[in-house]
């Protein structure tokens, strides 16, 4: 098997396997929380307080895209994970219906209530950030604060007025060789879905030099859904303000949610973030009236190649939180 | 009631403190650890000396009534990850630690809580790989002086991984490499435990330096450090062998594997070649030593080979033997090579540090004979058994001034 064109491609495509080797940390407590049919699998670590719901992100990952996050903060909070739809030990529904962020946030409030947490920390990356940004806005009795990690959230404003859509009709219909965003269509993954795993994490996610591991692991759990699911999730409707909320012409439809945020929360963001440049997370940051870490020379995932950063601003920004303050070690 | 209590000591009113990290991988870093702080201990008095460290190497610890940072319990084992990593007589090494990310990250995770919570002088890290690679990612995470110690410098790929594992150690050596070179203020001390001539003939990669060239301009050298000295057990090997029981006209093999479960068929084939071995060699008795991972009994009886679960004092084992039979580990090997014994050693397959940094240490000083385990069937086993019990021993002397040379290296920093 080859993936991809660049060297990393070529290189780390023979032995990519889905390898779960020895954890760090292992949960406390797991299990599945079901709505509508549709099982999600949840893991909770630790008993500090508060709560902290990393959120799951696009399907192609799952929860182990927060490893290194789990060791850590367990030892300071209580954490829980749960594997987004789609992907893990989650199911993968057949409707696209059943991908649409308020179905992820309705989860997350699930897996709360299984775990008998009334409120929580929410932490997302990328499209994971927009279900973060969606459960803060919507429910705010539930989330205490909010971090938003390489946020891929339509915020900034539309060029023009024309109907806003979500998926480029492009993308389901089959494409020449472009061979970098070309890659980005329905067609293609099912032709090539390793190829396509190898070039979204390989080429666009992960642009630090030596992030081969990062890589690698990225590589596996994509490779732990397919094509077909991942297609399904991509018609899911995602970040769509209700009717009857007040928009504005022109300005991103997350710039509602936005707004709605009552809790503190934190930004951060690399400036070389090739699936969500840097100007998405400045303008949730403004929106938000949240602080901003930029990672310079980072990525689309810091939370995987800047562990130890990441780590420290969610510890700190815990720690800032005036119902927290007197909790965590 | 004072809601939240903090005491700041006025620096000449400090004690001397240092936090040791002392690698748990390989489970021979402990014995040359504390004979490096035996050794700072002399230099600086009033040296308090916190470890953060994990099985096995709090087991030496304990022992010694040495002082256990209490976020030791906070670590992630690195030991059960490297055994889970093996399997029969494999263990890629290299990948094994490169799929210990998440073990070290939350491991420096905890080193920092614990340097941030200390007023420490210095860390020193013994293949603290942990430490080492983030301090680099993140030199503004530095509060201390730093000693970095290490017996290898190099990830060195193995034929089996291909170009895959070429391309990677490459990457990583590169980085490190990087690293190294543009924040130089992060090692204060880096420390090779041995030799110049040690090191590896290779380069780190293509278009990367040599490693020996690169090793020699950014490392200072203690020389080998066995954390024991071996004069008394030589001296003394007649005695030994009567208060371990071991007759004169016995000719002993010590057959070892270490305290991991890898190793299961080496024991099981050493074991085989028993029969065989004994007809070529009068008087020979074998003593295998399962350890504590390892169930004896699933080793199965063989008339004339004792198998033991667990030996106290197994240097004394190998120093009164007439020939050991070993992995490939630097510890044992060394061990070996400094009470001037023979011994056969069968290093890992893919094991990159066995194959080829520590291959290249023993022939320097003319220790040992290398084994292929795979081209090593029981009868060409019993063979090298017959052939190295009686090969008159002529290694290079290993050196016993090593822990005192790295500490000398280290105490100008506290």
């Amino acid at each position: 098997m080859r993936c991809g064109g660049g060297p990393m491609g070529t290189v780390l495509a023979p032995d990519v396997q889905p390898v779960d080797t020895t954890r760090a940390r292992r949960p406390d407590a797991s299990g599945f929380i079901g709505r509508d049919g549709v099982r999600v699998f949840w893991e909770r670590y630790g008993d500090g307080s508060p709560t902290v719901l990393l959120m799951p992100t696009w399907s192609i990952f799952h929860s182990r895209h927060w490893k290194l996050q789990i060791p850590y903060l367990s030892r300071l909070f209580r954490v829980v994970t749960f594997d987004g739809r789609g992907n893990g030990r989650s199911d993968r529904p057949a409707e696209s219906d059943a991908y649409a962020d308020t179905e992820y946030v309705a989860d997350a409030l699930a897996v709360l209530d299984a775990i008998g947490t009334d409120q929580a920390v929410v932490v997302g990356l990328s499209m994971g950030a927009g279900y973060a940004l969606r459960l803060a806005a919507e429910h705010p009795d539930r989330i205490l604060g909010a971090v938003f990690i390489g946020a891929s959230v339509p915020i900034l404003d539309r060029p023009s007025l024309e109907p806003e859509i979500q998926v480029d009709p492009s993308f389901g219909e089959p494409q020449t060789d472009d061979p970098d965003w070309g890659k980005y269509n329905a067609d293609y993954w099912r032709r090539d879905f390793p190829g396509f795993a190898a070039w979204f994490v390989g080429e666009k996610i992960f642009t630090e030099p030596h992030s081969t591991k990062p890589i690698e692991d990225g590589v596996g759990w994509t490779l732990q859904t397919d094509a077909d699911t991942l297609v399904t999730v991509e018609y899911g409707a995602y970040m769509w303000p209700p009717g009857d909320w007040e928009r504005v012409p022109g300005e991103g439809r997350a710039i509602p949610f936005a707004r709605r945020v009552r809790c503190p929360a934190l930004v951060i963001h690399g400036d070389d973030d090739h699936i969500s440049r840097l100007a998405v997370g400045e303008r949730l940051a403004r929106e938000l009236r949240a602080p901003l870490l930029t990672i310079a020379g980072g990525g689309h995932a810091p939370q995987a190649r800047w562990p130890v950063i990441v780590n420290r601003a969610i510890r700190d920004f815990i720690r800032s939180l005036p119902e927290a303050s007197n909790d965590g070690r | 009631m004072v809601a939240e209590a903090r005491t700041y000591t006025r620096s000449l009113a400090r004690r001397r403190r240092a936090l040791y990290i002392s690698s748990p991988i390989g489970l021979g870093h402990a014995q040359r650890d504390v004979a490096i702080a035996d050794e700072l201990r002399k230099l600086h008095p009033d040296l308090q000396i916190d470890w953060l460290a994990q099985h096995p190497v709090t087991a030496v610890l304990e022992t010694r009534g040495e002082h256990i940072h209490p976020l030791s319990d906070e670590l992630a084992s690195e030991s059960a990850h490297i055994t889970a990593e093996s399997s029969g007589h494999d263990l890629n090494a290299f990948q094994a630690i490169r799929r210990m990310d998440e073990i070290l990250v939350n491991n420096f995770m905890v080193f920092q809580d614990a340097v941030e919570e200390g007023e420490y002088d210095i860390v020193v890290g013994d293949e603290a790989w942990d430490v080492d690679h983030y301090l680099h990612e993140h030199p503004e995470l530095k509060r201390t002086a730093f000693a970095w110690m290490t017996d290898f410098v190099g990830w060195l790929p193995m034929p089996e991984g291909g170009d895959r594992e070429a391309y990677l150690t490459a990457d990583y050596n590169a980085e490190m490499i990087e690293h190294v070179e543009r924040f130089p203020r992060v090692r204060d001390r880096a420390i090779f435990v041995g030799e110049p001539d040690d090191i590896v003939p290779d380069d780190f990669g293509p278009g990367l330096p040599q490693i020996r060239d690169w090793t020699e301009q950014h490392y200072q050298f203690s020389g080998y450090i066995t954390g024991f000295d071996p004069t008394p057990l030589i001296e003394g090997r007649d005695a030994l062998r009567r208060e371990l029981g071991y007759r004169p006209d016995e000719r002993v093999v010590v057959v070892t594997v270490g305290g991991s479960g890898v190793g299961e068929p080496l024991l099981r084939r050493v074991i085989a070649s028993y029969p065989e071995a004994a007809r070529r060699v009068n008087g020979l008795r074998m003593i295998v030593v399962a350890g504590p991972r390892i169930d004896p009994a699933s080793l199965g009886a063989t008339p004339g080979v004792e198998v033991r679960a667990y030996v106290p004092n197994l240097y004394q084992h190998l120093a009164a033997c007439d020939l050991a039979v070993v992995q490939g580990g630097l510890t044992t090997t060394m061990e070996l090579a400094a009470a001037r014994r023979p011994f056969l050693y069968f290093p890992l397959r893919n094991h990159f540090e066995q194959n080829r940094h520590v291959r290249q240490r023993l022939a320097r000083y003319g220790a040992g004979r290398y084994m292929d385990y795979d081209a090593s069937p029981r009868e060409v086993i019993a063979q090298a058994i017959a052939e190295e019990i009686d090969r008159p021993v002529d290694y290079r002397p290993v050196e016993s001034d090593g822990a005192a040379r790295a500490a000398a290296l280290i105490a100008p920093l506290i």
